[in-house]
């Protein structure tokens, strides 16, 4: 039982969308998908979803084909927010549920329930288009959510949201995972995915440039990342050690990427015979330092109201 | 099941979403008090011409022929007058003063006293000679009135000279009946009573434009709600759940049950007045006025109406959620639905050419036309009511219109499927072409 998503193919017109794209995400986990705009990322959610048809490739849920499944077992939140603009919101909320087989008796208990959950339970018999952008969004959230999916899509679930409303939305998701859910979503705030996700794949061109657990792709470059605060301040000299390179210098620490095949225990011995340690730190690459070593910069979609809250 | 479900929960929101706006009651309200005003609209004319007296002066060279003058236009030009007494309350149309001074009559009639002032005078031969003078001019309302009456005074004047009695002349003018019957001899059923079968005319020309308004209005509605949901990337939500066939069939239902809302009030409203009329005319004329309306309005026209309507409404929307399905953007709306507004309101044209006589109804042509399934909605009717087509006719039409709704939904349901998720792009003829062969 995974979501398996093998040689996918999809051309538009000059443009080759998908390259080739196989994917495995493990059920109960919180996958990202992490890649750049145009990457590919909405046009392999949607194929998953059978919104669209792939040119080549196949998708399966559990071993079925993903279209052989009733549509009651996917929610799919698309990146361009789609709700009713002149619709309540509790009515369009139960509208959309309906849709999935929800009665709506249920579907209203159910989506007051979660409005009140996001504190916004008094805008419930208002107009969409009265409410703020991020309670718009909050409002889309819930629509996504109401039919109980088993695997739930999301396309860059945090765009837009301030801090707050990103803690709220990082804790629904993680108790929806908790409940057994399957979750996908798309960022290119990559801080989110290394906070969030149980695994990553970061796709680029219509390819997946890698794909694992985040633990595993954050290591798969080979390169560690040691931070270090000396008393005297100065740690310039890490600099001056092979295979090591200094990726933030700051007046409360300096961190540096050390090189595959250079012992990071090394550094930290080296630190130690300066002078006295406040700090020393061996870690893994941030996924941003491992999607730029493999990608190159994130082209940035939106920026974000919420500077990698939490991370 | 799903799909029925899904089908329902479309159409419902649709209904819900559009009945419950003030634009809806105010255009509902709007158009009932619109066809009751058309139906009372004999009633309301026969009120206001009543109370418009035409008042005219006679000067002639002799007391008799004057007097004679006056006994004729008032007889010729107030239908009522015949009775004797006119209807207390009520006024005659014209009436006529006998005035001596010519002068004095032209000056009143140039200040727009008097309509006008026909003068009489003999001449030479013996016969009568008549100037009106009037602000009418010589083809004016008043004008055309008074040379029928001039006829007329002159014809009894020549009679009278010719030693023909009063009584005489009126049985020389008395009315003949004309017996009408069809030319085939084994054809049996009635020709309508001419009350009858103008009233059908006029209903039926009323009837097919509902039937246009009908499909231009709510086939647009289809299309907006359509290009709504795109632009409001509603439509990525809706797929996740409903296929686009649903989705389209939810909205050419939903927005179906609207229309016959709307148009169930409105046809309420205007079969209740035209039950009334003969009673309100009554009671404000003073006579029943032609009933013509109310003696065309049978239930096979209904049904023909019913039928035409609610078809052709299916086969359009159809279409017309189709075009909305191409284009991302409200503004694009009008161009994508051109086609359908085309053919709809070429059919119109034809249908109302032809029911006005314009057309020669019976013409092959028309006869063909009116059977194609995007025309017949509008040209059947008109046809069916007046007796011209035959019964097959209007049973072929219908069938041709169920063949071809079922394959515009089909064909339909690929562009949509297709167009739905197609954002940005302005897709031409050959676009369409490859969707359709394709599907997605």
């Amino acid at each position: 039982m995974a979501l398996e998503v093998d040689r996918l193919r999809k051309r538009f017109g000059a443009v080759q969308a998908l390259d080739g794209v196989s994917l495995r995400v493990e059920p109960g986990q919180i996958f990202g998908f992490l890649g750049s705009n145009g990457a590919g990322k909405t046009t392999t959610m949607r194929i998953v979803l059978s919104l669209m048809r792939p040119d080549d490739g196949t998708v399966t849920w559990d071993g079925r084909p993903a279209h052989a499944w009733p549509r009651r077992i996917w929610g799919y939140m698309p990146e361009e927010r789609g709700l009713y603009a002149r619709m309540a919101v509790i009515d369009q909320l139960v509208h959309f549920a309906t849709l999935y087989g929800v009665t709506r008796a249920a579907a209203r208990k159910a989506a007051l329930d979660w409005l009140a959950r996001f504190r916004i339970a008094e805008h419930a018999g208002r107009r969409l288009e009265t409410l703020s952008k991020g309670n718009q969004q909050k409002v889309q959230f819930i629509a996504t959510i109401l039919h109980e999916p088993d695997v739930l899509l999301m396309d860059e679930p945090f765009v837009g949201l301030d801090p707050i409303n990103v803690k709220m939305l990082r804790s629904a998701l993680l108790e929806l995972r908790d409940r057994g859910r399957t979750i996908v979503f798309s960022t290119h705030q990559l801080e989110q995915a290394e906070a969030l996700c149980d695994s990553v794949a970061i796709i680029d061109h219509g390819r997946i440039v890698t794909s694992g657990p985040t633990r595993e792709v954050r290591r798969s470059t080979g390169h560690r990342v040691v931070r270090v605060a000396m008393e005297s301040g100065d740690a310039g000299w890490l600099g001056e050690m092979e295979g090591v390179t200094v990726t933030r210098g700051g007046a409360d620490y300096t961190e540096a990427r050390v090189a595959p095949g250079v012992d990071p225990q090394a550094v930290l011995r080296a630190a130690v015979r300066r002078g006295p340690v406040l700090r020393l730190e061996v870690a893994d690459p941030s996924l941003e330092e491992v999607f730029v070593e493999l990608v190159g910069a994130i082209e940035a979609e939106e920026q974000t109201l919420a500077p990698g809250a939490g991370a | 099941m799903t799909a029925l479900r899904n089908i329902r929960a479309i159409g419902r929101r649709e209904v819900e979403v559009r009945i419950r706006t003030r634009s809806f009651l105010v255009g509902t309200l709007l158009l009932v008090l619109g066809v009751i005003a058309i139906a009372f609209l004999p009633v309301i004319i026969g009120h206001f011409d009543r109370t418009d007296t035409t008042r005219v002066a006679v000067v002639a060279d002799e007391p008799a022929v004057g007097a004679q003058a006056k006994a004729t236009i008032e007889a010729l030009l107030n239908p009522s007058a015949g009775a004797g007494a006119t209807t207390p309350g009520s006024q005659p149309d014209v009436t006529v003063t006998i005035e001596s001074d010519l002068a004095a009559a032209r000056r009143q009639a140039a200040d727009g006293q008097l309509a006008g002032v026909l003068g009489i005078a003999r001449a030479a031969d013996g016969s009568l000679a008549f100037t009106y003078y009037s602000n009418d001019g010589a083809a004016g309302r008043s004008t055309a009135e008074l040379r029928l009456a001039a006829n007329s005074i002159a014809m009894a004047d020549r009679l009278g000279r010719l030693g023909v009695s009063g009584a005489q002349a009126a049985a020389l003018f008395a009315p003949v009946d004309l017996a009408v019957a069809w030319p085939d001899p084994t054809r049996t059923d009635p020709v309508r009573n001419v009350a009858a079968s103008v009233g059908q005319d006029m209903l039926a020309f009323g009837m097919t434009i509902l039937i246009f308004m009908i499909i231009i209005m709510y086939g647009n509605w289809v299309a907006m709600s359509v290009v709504e949901e795109k632009a409001s990337r509603v439509m990525e939500v809706i797929l996740n759940a409903a296929t686009p066939y649903q989705l389209l069939a939810g909205k050419v239902f939903g927005v179906g049950v609207v229309a016959f809302v709307q148009y169930a009030a409105v046809i309420a409203g205007g079969v209740v007045s035209l039950q009334l009329q003969p009673a309100v005319a009554s009671q404000v004329l003073g006579s029943t006025g032609a009933g013509d309306l109310t003696q065309g309005l049978t239930p096979a026209l209904l049904l023909l109406f019913g039928l035409y309507g609610v078809l052709g409404f299916l086969l359009y929307a159809a279409l017309y959620a189709a075009a909305g399905s191409l284009v991302s953007r409200q503004e694009d709306v009008n161009a994508a639905v051109m086609p359908m507004t085309l053919i709809s309101t070429a059919g119109y044209m034809v249908g109302v050419y032809a029911s006005t006589g314009l057309l020669d109804s019976r013409s092959p042509a028309i006869t063909v036309l009116s059977v194609v399934p995007f025309l017949s909605p509008f040209m059947m009717l008109g046809r069916a009511a007046t007796g011209v087509a035959q019964p097959w006719e209007v049973v072929l039409s219908l069938a041709l219109l169920v063949g071809s709704i079922a394959l515009a939904i089909w064909v339909a349901a690929r562009i949509y499927a297709a167009g739905v998720l197609l954002y940005g792009q302005r897709p031409g003829m050959r676009a369409v072409w490859r969707l359709l062969r394709e599907g997605m």
